[in-house]
C-alpha cells in the first residue's frame, strides 16, 4: 500500500482509531463529558483530514476501497451526521443509564461502517461496511437494556438485519458464480461484453431484497416503525440517517459502476418498489398518533422518492442521478436529524415525548423548539423555501425528464398525502395546551447543547433552501467524477 | 443418468436405515404390553425419585466465558490465514496483523478494566472489600 493510499483512508481509518481511543479511555476512566469531547474530536479531525485525501482523489486504495469525491461526499455527510448525533446524544444520556459512556464507542463504529461502505467497490468491503454499521446498530437500539420496547426493537431489527444479510450474501454468490468477479468495476466491464442474464439478474435482485429491508422500501418495511418508535430518539436520528444515506450511496454506485442499469427488468422492480414504498408510507402515517412512528413511515416513504431518482438514472445518464441522489439525500438527512432532534431533546428530562399529546400547545411552552420542529416537517413536506424543497424539485424534474410519468404522479399524490400529517403535528403544537394532562409534557428545561445544534441545523435546512446554488455546482462537479 | 446408478446403492442404504429405525420404534409399540403406573413416565436415576425440574438458572458468568471464547477464538482464525501467507504479505501484512493484536489487547484491557473478568457477585464484592479493610 503507497503512502498515497493511506492518506486518502485517512478519515476512516482516524474514525477507527478514534473508536478505540474512546474505549481505551473509557476503560481508563469512566467520564461522561471525557468520552463525548474525545468523540468529537476524533470526529473532526477525520473531517479535517477530508481535504488532503480529496488531493489524491480518485484512487484506488487497495481493490476494495475506491476513494473518490463520490465517496468522500459521502464520508463527510456520515460523518458530520455522527457530530449532530453525538450533540444530540450528550445530554439525552446524561441522566439515563448505568453505563452511558460505550454508546460512543458503538456510534463511531455505526459511522466507521458507514464511511466504508460509501467507498467501497467491491463486494468484499461492501459486505463488511453493512455489517460493521447493522451489528453496531442492533446494540445502540437496544442500548436502555433495562426498558422493554428498545429491547424489542433491538430483536426485531437483528433478526431481519440478519436475514437480509443472508438474502444480500447469497445474492453476491450467485453473481460471483455466474461471472467470477466481485469488484464492481470488473463487473461492470464484464457484463458490457458478455450476455449472463439470468443468474445476475437474480443476484442483483436478492441484494435489492437485502437493502430493500435496510433502506426500509416496501414490501421489506415492516420493521421500521417499531424499530424507530423502540430506540432512544438520538439512535432514531441515527438509524434513520446514517444507515439510510451511506448503504443509497452504495446502492447508487453499484448501479452506475457494475452497469446494472442495462438490465430493463430491473427497473420495473424498482419502480413497483418506489410505487409502493411512497404509496405505502404516506397513507399508513396518516394513521398513526405517535410521533416516532409518523416520522418513520415518512422515511419509508422518502426513500421512494430516492428510489424514483435512482430510476431516472437509466434514461438521464449516472451523472444526474447522482446529483439528484446526494442532493436528496442531504435534504433528507438535515430535515430528519431536525425532527427527530426535537424528539430527543424534549425527551431529555424524562419519557420519550413521542405521543401527539406530549406535542401540544409547544409552540405556547417552548417557541424556539416548536419553530425548529415545524421548519422540519415542513421541509419533510417538500415547502418551498426549505431545501426539502429543492430536494423534491429535484426528484420531481428528473422523473419529467426521463418520461417517467407513472413516478412523477406518484411523487406528486405522495407529496400531497404526507402535507396532512406533517401539518398535524404542526396543527398540535399550535393548540393551547390547557386541556394537557400535565403528565405528558416534558418538565425539564430543554439542554443547552441538543438547542444549539438544532438551530445549526435549521440554519443549514433555510440556507440550503434559499440558497441552493453553490451547494449544487459542487453536486455537479462530483457527480462526474462517478463511472 | 451414470451419477444415478452411481447413487443407487447410497439410496437404498438410506431407505434401509429409514426402515429398521421405524420398525425397532414401531414394533414394541405394537406388541409389548403397557403398563400406566404413577411413575411410568417420569425419569429414573438409580431409584431415587428426581427433584425439580431441568429449568436451572446457570450462572450469567459461563455465558461471558463463552462469549469471550468466541470473539478471542474467531480472531485467531484470522491471525491463521495471516500466518499461512506470512512470507506473501510481507512488511505491510506485518503491520497490518500488528495493528490487528494491538486492537486485540486493547479490547481485552477494556474488558478487564471494565471488571467483565470479575466474576464475583455484586454482594460477593461487597463482602470481600469488608473483609479486607
Amino acid at each position: 500500500m503507497t503512502a498515497d493510499a493511506l492518506i486518502a483512508l485517512l478519515p476512516i481509518m482516524v474514525v477507527a482509531g478514534a473508536a478505540i481511543v474512546v474505549m481505551l479511555a473509557i476503560a481508563v476512566r469512566r467520564n461522561y463529558r471525557l468520552t463525548v469531547i474525545l468523540t468529537l474530536l476524533g470526529l473532526v479531525t477525520a473531517l479535517a483530514t477530508l481535504p488532503l485525501a480529496a488531493e489524491r482523489a480518485p484512487l484506488a486504495a487497495t481493490e476494495l476501497m475506491r476513494i473518490d469525491r463520490y465517496a468522500l461526499f459521502f464520508i463527510g455527510l456520515v460523518l458530520a451526521t455522527g457530530v449532530a448525533v453525538t450533540l444530540l446524544c450528550y445530554d439525552y444520556f446524561a441522566k439515563r443509564e448505568e453505563q452511558k459512556e460505550e454508546i460512543y464507542i458503538l456510534l463511531l463504529t455505526t459511522l466507521l461502517g458507514g464511511a466504508v461502505l460509501a467507498a467501497s467497490s467491491h463486494f468484499a468491503s461492501f459486505f463488511l461496511g453493512l455489517e460493521t454499521l447493522s451489528v453496531s446498530l442492533f446494540a445502540m437500539i437496544a442500548y436502555p437494556i433495562k426498558e422493554r420496547l428498545p429491547l424489542e426493537a433491538g430483536i426485531k431489527y437483528m433478526t431481519l438485519s440478519g436475514a437480509a444479510s443472508a438474502f444480500l450474501l447469497f445474492g453476491m454468490a450467485l453473481i460471483y458464480a455466474e461471472v467470477g468477479v466481485l469488484s464492481f468495476a470488473e463487473l461492470g466491464r464484464l457484463s458490457a461484453t458478455a450476455d449472463f442474464q439470468p443468474s445476475v439478474l437474480i443476484g442483483i435482485v436478492m441484494i435489492i431484497v437485502g437493502l430493500g429491508f435496510k433502506l426500509s422500501l416496501v414490501p421489506f418495511h415492516l420493521w421500521t416503525p417499531d424499530v424507530y418508535q423502540g430506540a432512544p430518539a438520538p439512535v432514531t436520528a441515527l438509524l434513520s440517517t446514517v444507515s439510510k444515506s451511506a448503504i443509497f450511496a452504495l446502492l447508487l454506485r453499484y448501479f452506475v459502476v457494475s452497469g446494472s442499469y442495462s438490465y430493463e427488468s430491473l427497473s420495473a422492480v424498482l419502480t413497483f418498489i418506489a410505487v409502493a414504498s411512497i404509496l405505502v408510507g404516506n397513507l399508513l402515517a396518516l394513521l398513526q398518533d405517535n410521533v416516532k412512528r409518523i416520522l418513520a413511515y415518512s422515511s419509508i416513504a422518502h426513500l421512494g422518492y430516492v428510489v424514483v431518482a435512482l430510476i431516472t438514472g437509466r434514461v438521464l445518464g449516472s451523472a444526474f442521478a447522482v446529483e439528484a441522489v446526494a442532493f436528496y439525500l442531504v435534504a433528507y438527512v438535515v430535515s430528519t436529524l431536525g425532527a427527530f432532534g426535537v424528539v430527543a431533546v424534549l425527551s431529555v428530562g424524562g419519557d420519550e415525548a413521542e405521543t401527539l399529546a406530549a406535542y401540544q400547545g409547544l409552540f405556547w411552552r417552548n417557541p424556539g423548539l416548536a419553530s425548529i420542529f415545524t421548519a422540519s416537517l415542513l421541509s419533510l413536506a417538500g415547502i418551498p423555501l426549505t431545501v426539502g424543497f429543492v430536494g423534491k424539485f429535484y426528484v420531481f424534474s428528473s422523473g419529467v425528464n426521463a418520461d417517467l410519468w407513472l413516478l412523477v404522479w406518484t411523487v406528486v399524490i405522495g407529496s400531497g398525502v404526507g402535507l396532512y400529517y406533517y401539518l398535524r403535528i404542526v396543527l398540535a403544537m399550535m393548540k393551547s395546551a390547557d386541556g394537557v394532562a400535565t403528565a405528558a409534557v416534558p418538565a425539564a428545561p430543554a439542554p443547552l447543547v441538543g438547542c444549539l445544534t438544532l438551530t445549526v441545523l435549521v440554519a443549514l435546512l433555510l440556507w440550503l433552501g434559499v440558497y441552493p446554488g453553490a451547494f449544487m455546482e459542487m453536486l455537479q462537479s462530483l457527480s462526474k467524477t462517478l463511472s | 443418468m451414470a451419477q444415478t446408478t452411481a447413487l443407487w446403492p447410497l439410496i437404498i442404504y438410506f431407505a434401509a436405515v429409514l426402515v429398521v429405525v421405524g420398525v425397532m420404534l414401531g414394533l414394541p409399540n405394537l406388541l409389548g404390553q403397557r403398563s400406566r403406573g404413577k411413575a411410568t413416565v417420569e425419569p429414573f436415576e438409580s431409584g431415587i425419585v428426581p427433584v425439580g425440574d431441568t429449568k436451572i438458572r446457570f450462572s450469567v458468568q459461563f455465558y461471558l466465558i463463552a462469549i469471550f471464547f468466541v470473539i478471542f477464538d474467531l480472531e485467531a482464525v484470522y491471525l491463521f490465514a495471516w500466518a499461512v501467507a506470512f512470507r506473501e504479505s510481507g512488511w505491510a501484512g506485518f503491520i497490518e496483523i500488528v495493528v490487528f493484536i494491538f486492537v486485540l489487547i486493547a479490547a481485552l484491557a477494556y474488558l478487564w478494566l471494565i471488571g467483565a473478568l470479575d466474576w464475583r457477585t455484586r454482594r460477593q464484592r461487597r463482602v470481600e472489600s469488608k473483609i479486607n479493610n
